[in-house]
């Protein structure tokens, strides 16, 4: 391995439940060259499931989180200036390709759609990146991984990916994990117990029915990781629940109340 | 005779003009009127009014008791509330209006207790029903009940058709906290039925007490059942359990307490026979199964035996407690029990199935009203309240059916000026000559290409965009009969005017940016407010709408606060930067049914005030020389124009126009 990737190589393991038979699959996929697309809710563990992957698989993994103000030339790369004269920067995209490692492209769809096009001679039989500028052609890596992620629960119809570039994907949809999964995850990575993670996976699964009746989407996992860490540390529960659940979540004074009622009805009333 | 009294001298009148026989029966008895001041009693005969013009023998009956009514009932306010709600309530029973104003006790409205609770519930309603919606439930509202008379006992919450009904007096007079922690126990606590409670039940014969003692045991079950997924709730209904020996009795409501704390709170003591074998009982099937219905049935079937043994009667007024708890109708179907109640029941007719070829030929065909209905509230300033679906808009004809047209974007024939545009941050124009800042990645490009010896490219700034401010406006013109008089000093009539200035209006904007409607109003009474769209957003001002415009006609009253809350809850959908409404107008306010000065005026006023709470700018030009005295009130100090001569209406239009839009 080239030594600018050591960087990237992910050494001690993340933590990763699998709630589902999602390890076998991306890594048949993986293993067949396929660009994966993870789909799922924020905070579901789309992120920590990949660098697992990048772990297991000891690859080195280059993450980016897109914007719309990302260029083409944030992806592939861009001559700069010295006190020589020009000098030519692979971006992270080209780095992945020419070394061979997994590029990440966290929240693909909130790039512009001319930016995503970039990538498609990578993800067909092709599998190279032309950098027009340089005019070279870089042919990819055989250990070169494409992976995307997006929330379909948030888009507009203008933030959309193409069909052009979605066909190329397989995918994997996530979703938060069933209750005694999620249960398993609070209590190891928050540091509480089963039976206290239990108690805030329910709120969750409470605030998870309000979906669509003035939240985006139900408290995460990710919150309660947080919030159980707080009270692993010491903090009150009550409060711990307001500051890393119901006061993020949303702005809306009724929906916060109702929240705290559903910690309420975990934990009784705030003493 | 003082300056109140001839305002009640005045106010007569009006009545006497509106209802001769009501007039008359306040007259037989002068003496209703003797402890009141006058502006109450001016008030008062006003409502008499207002009744009459919708009701004459509702009238003629509040007339009648309108002495007794004064003496009981503390304030005129609550007598008001009173008479506006039976006029709603029974806006479409005739006989059961009569029956309301000849004996319903007016003395609920004044309970302002059980006003500040209602305020309060209304507000927690959103949270409540998000709150509801965690359980899983999305299917039931949140509503209160009818106000009860002075006297009798605050009826239970229940849960009906859908409906969680909330008493009005709050159960519990503590601080804010506590009274919404009550709501929340109750909705956990429904919600706990509507999990596990099997619902309507076939009642049968079972009395009442075998009925309220099976519930109870159901109550404690269900919450035993919630509490395995929701702990935190044992401590949120347990705050409610405070029944103790001393505190609840010997009667069956302070044994029924007693038991339902002593089956909720594991702690608690309590040295009662019964209530001892009723925990007993239930902790001996508790430990089996509580999902166990028949179980817990024959456990209430004894205890109630018991009760009965003891003889101890199950009162009318019993309520389960605490007061969290609703009064368990869900449970049970009482069918051929309950009397039947035409108002429930009115709107539902059976039909018996027939198939088709039995039918008979020659069916009536059945004209089918295809009108859009729309209820809208209205201010009562004498109350300072909304009354609530008070005045309905009808929109004739359905909009689908109307031609589209096409809409191509429309050259405005006359441009407005002051029409700038906003700068938009999202909007970036990159590779500029010239610019607010630097565009990095160009500047790098062209000194890149400067070494390398190639011709540089000068365009290295970028800036932020501007895109054009997108308007909805909506013409809103006053149809009503005055508007077919000429204009002082002319021989146009105020609609010719009005038109002109509706065509002014509908051409002067950019059809392809801004939104335009053209719509008019005329009222006849509170239950028919015609309102037309003579263009709307989505349709070109063609030929067809030219066509309708001029074939509009005056006729009926001006309920301006109506059509007022109708266009800017069409406003309200649209997705613009300004929503203008745009009021053309020859005189104040008036409609049929009201005879209250001021009062539709004060409607309008709000009207305004709540489109100006959403984001709309309304406008009022009239051709009114005497206008000064209520528009300042109704659209504020600058937000009207009194135009008095016909010819200069239509530019006056299109000036007020640019500074709505240009603002």
């Amino acid at each position: 391995m080239t030594p600018s990737l050591q960087p990237y190589l992910i050494e001690r393991e993340p933590y990763y439940r699998a709630a589902g038979n999602e390890l076998a699959l991306f890594a048949a996929a993986f293993a067949r060259g396929l660009p994966m697309m993870l789909k799922g809710p924020t905070g579901c563990g789309k992120t920590r499931f990949i660098e697992h992957m990048a772990w297991r698989l000891k690859r080195p993994l280059i993450t980016l989180a897109c914007n719309e103000d990302m260029a083409a030339s944030d992806l592939v790369g861009r001559y700069l200036l010295d006190a020589q004269g020009t000098v030519w920067h692979d971006g992270p995209l080209t780095t992945a390709v020419r070394f061979g490692a997994i590029c990440y492209l966290d929240e693909v769809v909130e790039a512009r759609q001319d930016t995503t096009v970039v990538i498609h001679p990578l993800t067909d039989e092709r599998r190279m990146l032309p950098l027009d500028k340089r005019g070279e052609l870089v042919k990819a890596h055989p250990d070169f991984r494409l992976v995307v992620s997006y929330n379909p629960g948030y888009q507009s119809v203008a933030k959309d990916m193409k069909p052009s570039t979605r066909q190329r994907f397989g995918a994997i949809d996530f979703d938060f994990p069933p209750p005694a999964v999620e249960t398993e995850v609070v209590a190891h990575e928050g540091g509480i117990s089963p039976a206290l993670a239990l108690q805030l996976v329910k709120i969750a699964e409470q605030s998870r029915a309000l979906r669509g009746r003035g939240l985006d989407e139900g408290i995460s996992t990710r919150m309660l990781v947080h919030a159980g860490a707080l009270i692993a540390e010491g903090i009150a529960v009550h409060d711990a629940c307001t500051l890393a659940m119901t006061t993020p979540i949303t702005d809306d004074r009724d929906l916060q109340a109702a929240l705290a009622g559903f910690v309420e009805a975990q934990f009784g009333p705030r003493s | 005779m003082t300056g109140n009294g001839s305002l009640l001298a005045q106010r007569l009148e009006v009545l006497r003009s509106v209802d001769r026989a009501s007039f008359d029966t306040l007259l037989a008895d002068p003496a209703w009127h003797e402890d009141l001041p006058a502006t109450d009693a001016a008030a008062l005969v006003d409502l008499l009014a207002q009744v009459a013009s919708e009701a004459a023998d509702a009238a003629a009956a509040l007339a009648l008791r309108l002495g007794d009514l004064v003496s009981t009932v503390p304030d005129p306010a609550s007598l008001r509330k009173w008479a506006l709600h039976g006029l709603q309530r029974h806006q479409h029973h005739p006989k059961a209006r009569l029956q309301y104003f000849e004996r319903d006790d007016p003395g609920a409205f004044a309970d302002l207790q059980a006003e500040a609770d209602v305020a309060e519930l209304l507000t927690q309603r959103a949270a409540l029903l998000a709150y509801l919606a965690g359980f899983g439930d999305s299917t039931h509202g949140i509503e209160l009940h009818e106000p009860q008379a002075a006297g009798q006992p605050s009826p239970a919450p229940s849960v009906a058709d859908a409906v969680i009904r909330f008493p009005r007096r709050c159960a519990v007079s503590g601080p804010a906290a506590q009274r919404r922690a009550l709501y929340r126990a109750s909705i956990a606590h429904i919600a706990a039925h509507l999990w596990h409670s099997p619902l309507a039940r076939l009642a049968g014969s079972r009395r009442p007490m075998l009925l309220a003692t099976i519930a109870l045991v159901e109550d404690a079950r269900v919450e035993r059942l919630m509490q395995r997924d929701y702990p935190g709730l044992h401590s949120l209904w347990g705050a409610f359990h405070t029944a103790t020996r001393e505190s609840a009795g010997f009667d069956y409501a302070g044994l029924a307490a007693r038991l339902s704390r002593a089956l909720h709170d594991p702690g608690y003591a309590d040295s009662n026979a019964w209530v001892q074998k009723g925990r007993a009982l239930f902790e001996d099937a508790a430990a089996t199964d509580l999902h166990d219905v028949p179980a817990f049935e024959a456990i209430g079937r004894r205890l109630a035996i018991d009760v009965e043994k003891m003889r101890l009667p199950l009162l009318p007024a019993y309520r389960p407690q605490p007061p969290y708890r609703d009064d368990n109708t869900l449970l049970w179907n009482m069918n051929a029990a309950l009397p039947v109640d035409d108002e429930a029941t009115a709107p539902r007719e059976d039909y018996e199935f027939q198939p088709r070829d039995k039918l008979p030929p020659e069916l009536p065909s059945v004209d089918v009203d295809t009108r859009r209905r729309t209820r809208h509230p209205e201010w009562d300033h004498r109350l300072d309240a909304l009354r609530e679906d008070w005045a309905t808009v009808i929109e004739s004809g359905p909009a689908a059916q109307r031609s589209a047209g096409n809409r191509f974007a429309q050259k405005p024939a006359h441009r407005v000026r002051g029409l700038e545009q906003t700068p938009d941050r999202s909007i970036r124009l990159n590779r500029l000559a010239e610019g607010d800042e630097l565009d990095l990645t160009a500047a790098v490009d062209g000194a890149i290409r400067q070494r390398a010896r190639l011709a540089p490219d000068g365009r290295i700034f970028r800036r932020h965009g501007h895109r054009h401010r997108a308007t909805a406006v909506v013409l809103l013109m006053d149809l009503s009969v005055s508007t077919q008089r000429f204009v002082p000093g002319s021989f146009t009539t105020v609609l010719e005017v009005e038109k002109r200035a509706a065509r002014v209006v509908a051409q002067a904007l950019d059809s392809g940016r801004d939104r335009v409607a053209v719509h008019g109003f005329a009222s006849n009474g509170r239950h028919e407010v015609h309102y037309q769209r003579i263009k709307d957003f989505d349709e070109p001002f063609g030929a067809e709408q030219q066509a309708r415009l001029a074939a509009l006609q005056g006729s009926l009253s001006t309920r301006m606060g109506a059509a007022l809350r109708h266009a800017t809850a069409l406003l309200d959908g649209q997705a613009v930067d300004h929503k203008v409404i745009l009021m053309l107008t020859d005189g104040e306010p008036s409609d049929v049914d009201v005879v209250e000065e001021e009062h539709l005026v004060e409607d309008a006023r709000h009207a305004v005030a709540s489109a100006a709470a959403r984001g709309i700018r309304t406008f009022c030009l009239t051709l009114d020389r005497q206008a000064d005295r209520y528009v300042r009130r109704i659209f504020g100090s600058r937000n009207y124009l009194i135009a008095d001569r016909a010819d200069a209406f239509a530019g006056h239009t299109g000036d007020a126009l640019v500074r709505l839009v240009a603002h």
